[in-house]
């Protein structure tokens, strides 16, 4: 290695662990079925990639020389910043699909609503109309 | 033709029967559709009562979603034209047949109704007034389309503007938006002038920050409109309506 210690020993034990605990995590949530593979995805890509960079941290290095950061670990927030950041929007990009299909939902609902009346009225007039004939 | 009047409503108990006499009286071979947007009060029952179709959403979806209900509707029940008409007594449903005739005429899918067309009747404040017309500026820069009044929620839609509508339509302050989709989808836009009274009773849905809102908001909904051949939106299936 040819500078410094890349990241203090302490705070990359810290990030490995917090970091696998977050995997394990979401990897319990998808086989108790309250996260979908499809929603978790990313999770597991980002988390372990992070995972990666941290047991090997000369690859935080290289890419931190490629930003031109002189401090690795500042390298590190930003990457994390991007990580969260792209999570964040993957999480709203899943909201919105959501909103559209329940404002669907409940406009389906109100044509069933309005569907089922007339049905019901147009039986009550049949009903009427054969009694008088 | 085959017409249906599209109401939307949200607690318009006490506005919707002067609405729909006037309806009846002025326009007796519509089919009256009353969206009921989630109301707590007795608007539902108050629709019923006069004989409207009754469409009630299970929350308030916003105008946006109450209209696109209605476009649903006369799209699933083969309906020639429909007519949008506000359930709170801003519209004068006298003005129906003129808003029909170019449809009836072929030469327009969607007709706007604009109070600014001819002289008379409620024209909003100064500021708004401008606010209006910088609107129409935008939505012409935007997408060549030639209107005075983008943010009446007065329209008569023919069948291709149904069908369009009832597949996409803007969720939220929906008017402006609604013409440049149409527009850019090669509909024709045309205005009829029309007459708009100030609310019967309650406040306008948009207050004075509201309005700051409002302008950033479809300035934006202009600016941002979506990719040219419209994707289908997650769950909004084309053709498969209940029939």
């Amino acid at each position: 290695m040819s500078r410094a210690p890349l990241i203090p020993l302490e705070l990359q034990a810290v990030a490995i662990a917090v970091l696998l605990g977050l995997l394990l995590w979401v990897i319990r949530l998808l086989r108790r079925d309250r996260l979908s593979l499809r929603d978790s995805l990313l999770w597991l890509l980002s988390t372990g990639t992070a995972l990666g960079l941290m047991a090997f941290p000369q690859g935080l290095r290289r890419i931190a020389d490629l930003l031109g950061v002189e401090v690795a670990s500042n390298a590190l927030f930003a990457l994390g910043f991007i990580y969260v950041l792209l999570n964040l929007l993957s999480v709203t990009i899943a909201l919105s699909a959501s909103a559209v299909r329940t404002r669907r939902l409940a406009q389906e609902c109100a044509l069933l609503r309005g569907e089922i009346e007339e049905l019901r009225a147009s039986l009550h007039d049949g009903s009427r109309s054969g009694e008088k004939t | 033709m085959r017409v249906l009047a599209i109401v939307p409503a949200y607690n318009e108990a006490r506005n919707l029967p002067a609405v729909l006499e006037a309806l009846r009286h002025s326009a007796p071979q519509c089919d009256v559709a009353v969206v009921d947007d989630g109301s707590t009060d007795a608007t539902a029952e108050v629709a019923r009562g006069h004989g409207a179709t009754v469409l009630s959403s299970p929350f308030n979806l916003g105008i946006g979603g109450a209209i696109q209900t209605g476009y649903l509707w006369a799209r699933d029940h083969g309906y020639d034209a429909a007519v949008q008409i506000d359930g709170d007594g801003q519209h004068d449903p006298s003005s129906i047949p003129g808003a029909l005739a170019p449809l009836r005429e072929a030469r327009a899918d969607l007709v706007v109704g604009s109070r600014f067309l001819e002289a008379g009747g409620f024209r909003s404040t100064p500021l708004r007034r401008s606010g209006i017309r910088y609107l129409a500026w935008l939505l012409w820069l935007r997408c060549g389309a030639r209107v005075t009044d983008p943010t009446s929620g007065f329209r008569a839609a023919g069948r291709n503007a149904i069908e369009y509508f009832a597949a996409h339509y803007p969720s939220d302050y929906p008017e402006p938006e609604s013409i440049a989709l149409a527009t850019r989808r090669g509909l024709r836009v045309v205005e009829v002038p029309v007459r708009m009274e100030p609310r019967l009773h309650g406040e306008s849905s948009i207050s004075a920050w509201g309005a700051v809102y409002y302008f950033v908001k479809v300035t934006l909904a202009l600016l941002l409109l979506p990719v040219a051949p419209t994707r289908k939106a997650p769950g909004a299936g084309s053709g498969d309506g209940i029939r």
